[in-house]
């Protein structure tokens, strides 16, 4: 039957497509056309409207408009409550992203409208002022949001995060068992760059600075080898210890040189398993980083849109209170 | 030294078992060696990697002896003192001193889970500061600072002394300059919360404010309104108050006037002054019954003939040559003899003192050339000339052919008394004398050069003086200002008056001449924007007030 064959590629084709529409795509970019019926609606009424010199929000006009807007604020900060309703059925969380995106725009021209483009130093330019933040801060959640995701699965490169984890506890294990071989001292310094080791830190900061604390312990373990040598009384040899912050390969080289005792072979494999950790912590670290950036607007944007919230109620109460 | 090490063993299901040894030594060791106190056989833990000894009374030294160190309480170091409670991490090892009675040293230990573990990165992402509580903070705060204390200063005037956001941090923008005054107080104004402002705010200063007109006579009640607030509006910035487009606030009345009012205005129906601005009406002085002048409203035409009772003629003062006058010859300009009055509105009156006398001398007598009678007093002329030449005949030594020999001759101190006859015959020259030289300056020479002069009839023994309207309010419903127009030639607007031969001539312009420069609001290049407000007044009625102060006439 390669006619219905057909037609279930066709709708497999289809429901992959929209499987990864993006958010701005949702549904053919309806809001998007909303959004833009919905200020070009606002603009013209407000060309339109000549009952008053100076444009404001005391008109008719400027009732509608700015009530549009706060009932738009109110309709927009329902998207916290409905994307937790996992049993609504109150269209999908995917079209409610996309609306929210596209009216939150036009929440910029009506409220601009709304205020006759009249800024000063009171409670009503304040609200301005947050939902300009608040949005902002969504413009770039938005750029997040579609840029990311990708740099993310690249990173990670096929594996999950606590499979990189559990790599590095299974390299750290034999790192410590190695460096015991050698010499206590070298076990101490693996030790204690294994407890300072720090994937993501503590706070936002130290997440976003993208730092794991690896290379310390190879640059330990490096001048332990130097004071190791000295110790043992080896005989003076030209070669010259690689600086601070040379690659492995120099660290490696210079051992080879060093015609130390049997322990040279586990000293290269320390030095290779701290390499591969240093590579992994690199990658677990810039996981971390990006998912910080993932998510690091909305504790911007999320608490704004409440002080929004407050100031709406404190512009509406007080233009009425002094009406 | 008796040690206390107790074991705490976790099972599964909450089940806790608790195994106690006993270990007598001066210090605890802990290390990977099978000669510690604490032997921990894990690859974490250096052969031997600390020591704890008493140091007081339940407290504890703890010494790091390897390079890797102990992490006390969170912190790795290399050494601490501890006292009862502190958390020691060695591997996956965790002690705690605790308090056991009959033991010198007591310590709590517990294994965690064998393998290594990474809490910082298990846990990326929840170091973060709470969402929900920054979410609470900012709704608080806003809510505090920008309503509530403000809403508390408002019913509590004492709390405004507070370096806090007050009941000004609601102004949606500022307020006209001459509200400036009392900005710090809402109140003044905002008398009444959740309710528009009235107009009782404003008349407890503006209490003289006259109406637009009678609402009932034109059948208009919306001129009833009696809330400012619906005209002019505040908070709109330091000249908020001057209506930036009054033109569409009066033209919805005023276009269509004659309708809304069934015909009783008698004022045309008007929009836009550019382009729906009937002619002007002026006020022309008329001539009435009485002979008395009166305005007469009218419209402007170039043809009207002005009644000013004065004779002149401009073409002839304004010459290009100049005149040939007493002092020398002058070029005449306008504003030798019309000056602005202080205030920049009119044209103060032409004075014959200041304006004409310098050339128009009012003489009377070749041989005193320097005597002159009043200018404007009818009645003291004659009394003037009378007396003048009274003290002439009577003196004597009047050189003048015609006179009678007693006024020609010359008398000296000490001459004898005139006899009665001679005196007599010398007053009668003298009152014959003024009667024709008064017939020569009213009729002749001097007054009948710019006015209409009546001789004396026998109902009416003295001379007339047409009556005379030398400035006046041409345009007296509008706002017009000289001053403000001092950029312009006087001739940019008064064409005609260069070569006006005669007095009749109206040299007042027409709506016309203003349209060249005033045009509506309506933006054009090159003119300038003119509303209804750039002359009329709104609070214009002499018969209808708003407020009780405001005169009127019934």
């Amino acid at each position: 039957m390669p006619a219905r064959a057909a037609s279930v590629r066709a709708a497999l084709a289809k429901r992959g497509a929209s499987r990864h529409e993006s958010l701005l795509r949702v549904a053919g970019a309806r809001y998007l056309w909303v959004a833009l019926g919905l200020s070009a609606l606002a603009l013209i009424a407000y060309l339109a409207d000549r009952s008053t010199p100076v444009a404001n929000g005391g008109t008719w006009l400027g009732y509608t408009l700015g009530t549009t807007a706060a009932l738009l604020i109110v309709w927009l900060m329902l998207l916290g409550i409905r994307k937790r309703s996992y049993a609504s059925r109150l269209g999908t969380v995917q079209g409610w992203a996309s609306a929210h995106v596209y009216l939150g725009t036009a929440l910029i021209p009506i409220a601009l409208l709304h205020a006759g483009f009249r800024v000063g130093w009171n409670v009503h330019t304040l609200l301005l002022v947050l939902m300009f933040l608040v949005i902002g801060s969504g413009f770039f959640g938005v750029f997040a949001y579609l840029r990311y995701p990708a740099f993310m699965t690249r990173n990670r490169d096929g594996a999950s995060r606590d499979a990189m984890l559990q790599r590095i506890a299974d390299i750290d294990q034999r790192a410590l068992t190695t460096a015991d071989r050698i010499d206590p001292k070298l076990h101490a310094i693996v030790l204690r760059s294994i407890a300072r080791t720090r994937l993501g830190g503590k706070g936002l900061l130290s997440e976003l600075r993208a730092r794991d604390g690896s290379v310390a312990a190879i640059t330990q373990i490096r001048e332990a080898i130097v004071e190791r040598q000295t110790v043992l009384a080896m005989p003076a040899q030209p070669v010259q210890a690689p600086a601070a912050g040379q690659t492995m390969f120099a660290m490696v080289d210079y051992l080879a040189h060093s015609q130390d005792d049997t322990s040279i072979g586990n000293l290269r494999s320390l030095i290779d398993l701290l390499a591969q950790k240093h590579e992994l912590a690199r990658r677990i670290v810039r996981d971390v980083q990006l998912q910080a950036l993932l998510e690091l607007w909305l504790y911007v944007h999320v608490p704004l849109s409440f002080a929004l919230l407050a100031a709406l109620i404190a512009h509406i109460v007080a233009v009425f209170f002094y009406w | 030294m008796r040690w206390l090490l107790r074991r705490v063993i976790r099972k599964a299901g909450n089940e806790v078992n608790v195994a106690d040894s006993t270990i007598d030594a001066e210090a605890l060791t802990i290390g990977r060696a099978t000669d510690q106190s604490i032997c921990i056989n894990d690859i974490r833990v250096a052969q031997r990697h600390a020591r704890i000894t008493v140091s007081g009374r339940g407290r504890y030294r703890v010494e790091a002896l390897s390079a890797a160190g102990v992490r006390i309480n969170g912190e790795v170091g290399q050494g601490a003192t501890v006292a009862i409670g502190a958390v020691i991490e060695i591997g996956p090892v965790t002690l705690k001193p605790i308090k056991v009675s009959g033991y010198d040293a007591a310590l709590e230990q517990t294994d965690s889970a064998p393998s290594i573990e990474f809490s910082t990165a298990a846990s990326a992402g929840k170091h973060r500061p709470s969402k929900r509580l920054w979410a609470w903070v900012g709704f608080v705060a806003v809510l505090v600072f920008a309503l509530l204390v403000p809403m508390a200063m408002h019913y509590q005037p004492a709390l405004r002394v507070l370096p806090l956001p007050g009941t000004t941090a609601w102004s949606p923008g500022t307020l006209d300059a001459a509200h400036q005054g009392i900005a710090a107080d809402c109140t003044r104004c905002h008398t009444q919360t959740f309710a528009r402002t009235t107009e009782a705010g404003c008349h407890e200063c503006h209490q003289s404010v006259h109406a637009h007109a009678d609402a009932e006579r034109f059948g208009l009640p919306a001129l009833n309104m009696d809330r400012c607030g619906g005209c002019h509006e505040e908070h709109r910035g330091v000249h908020g108050l001057r209506f930036a487009n009054a033109t569409s606030l009066c033209s919805d009345c005023h276009r269509s006037l004659q309708d809304t009012t069934s015909g009783v205005s008698k004022l045309a129906n008007a929009s836009d002054f550019g382009r729906d601005h009937g002619e002007f009406r002026l006020q022309m002085p008329v001539v009435a019954a009485d002979g008395q002048l009166q305005a007469e409203t009218m419209q402007w035409n170039v043809d009207l003939i002005e009644h000013s009772g004065l004779k002149f003629n401009h073409q002839k003062h304004l010459v290009a040559g100049g005149l040939e006058t007493p002092n020398g010859p002058r070029k005449l300009e306008c504003i030798n003899c019309h000056q602005i009055e202080p205030g920049g509105a009119r044209m103060q009156p032409i004075a014959f003192e200041r304006d004409c006398h310098d050339c128009h001398k009012l003489s009377f007598d070749p041989i005193e050339p320097e005597r002159e009678v009043v200018h404007g007093r009818v009645a003291e002329v004659v009394y003037t000339l009378n007396g003048h030449y009274a003290k002439r005949a009577l003196e004597g030594g009047y050189a003048q052919s015609s006179a009678p020999a007693p006024v020609q001759q010359r008398r000296r101190p000490g001459s004898p008394p005139l006899p009665v006859a001679q005196k007599q015959q010398a007053l009668e020259w003298a009152r014959d004398k003024a009667r024709g030289v008064a017939e020569s300056l009213f009729t002749g020479q001097a007054c009948v050069t710019c006015h209409t002069v009546t001789a004396p009839t026998t109902e009416n023994p003295d001379y007339v003086i047409a009556p005379v309207r030398v400035a006046g309010s041409w345009y007296s419903a509008a706002l017009f200002n000289h001053l403000k127009h001092a950029s312009m030639l006087c001739v940019d607007c008064h064409a005609r008056a260069p070569q006006s031969a005669s007095a009749s001539d109206l040299l007042i312009p027409g709506i016309a001449t203003c349209r060249t420069c005033h045009q509506s609001v309506v933006h054009k290049r090159g003119v300038v924007a003119s509303d209804c407000t750039l002359c009329h007044v709104y609070h214009g009625s002499t018969t209808q007030a708003v407020t009780e102060k405001a005169a009127v006439s019934p």
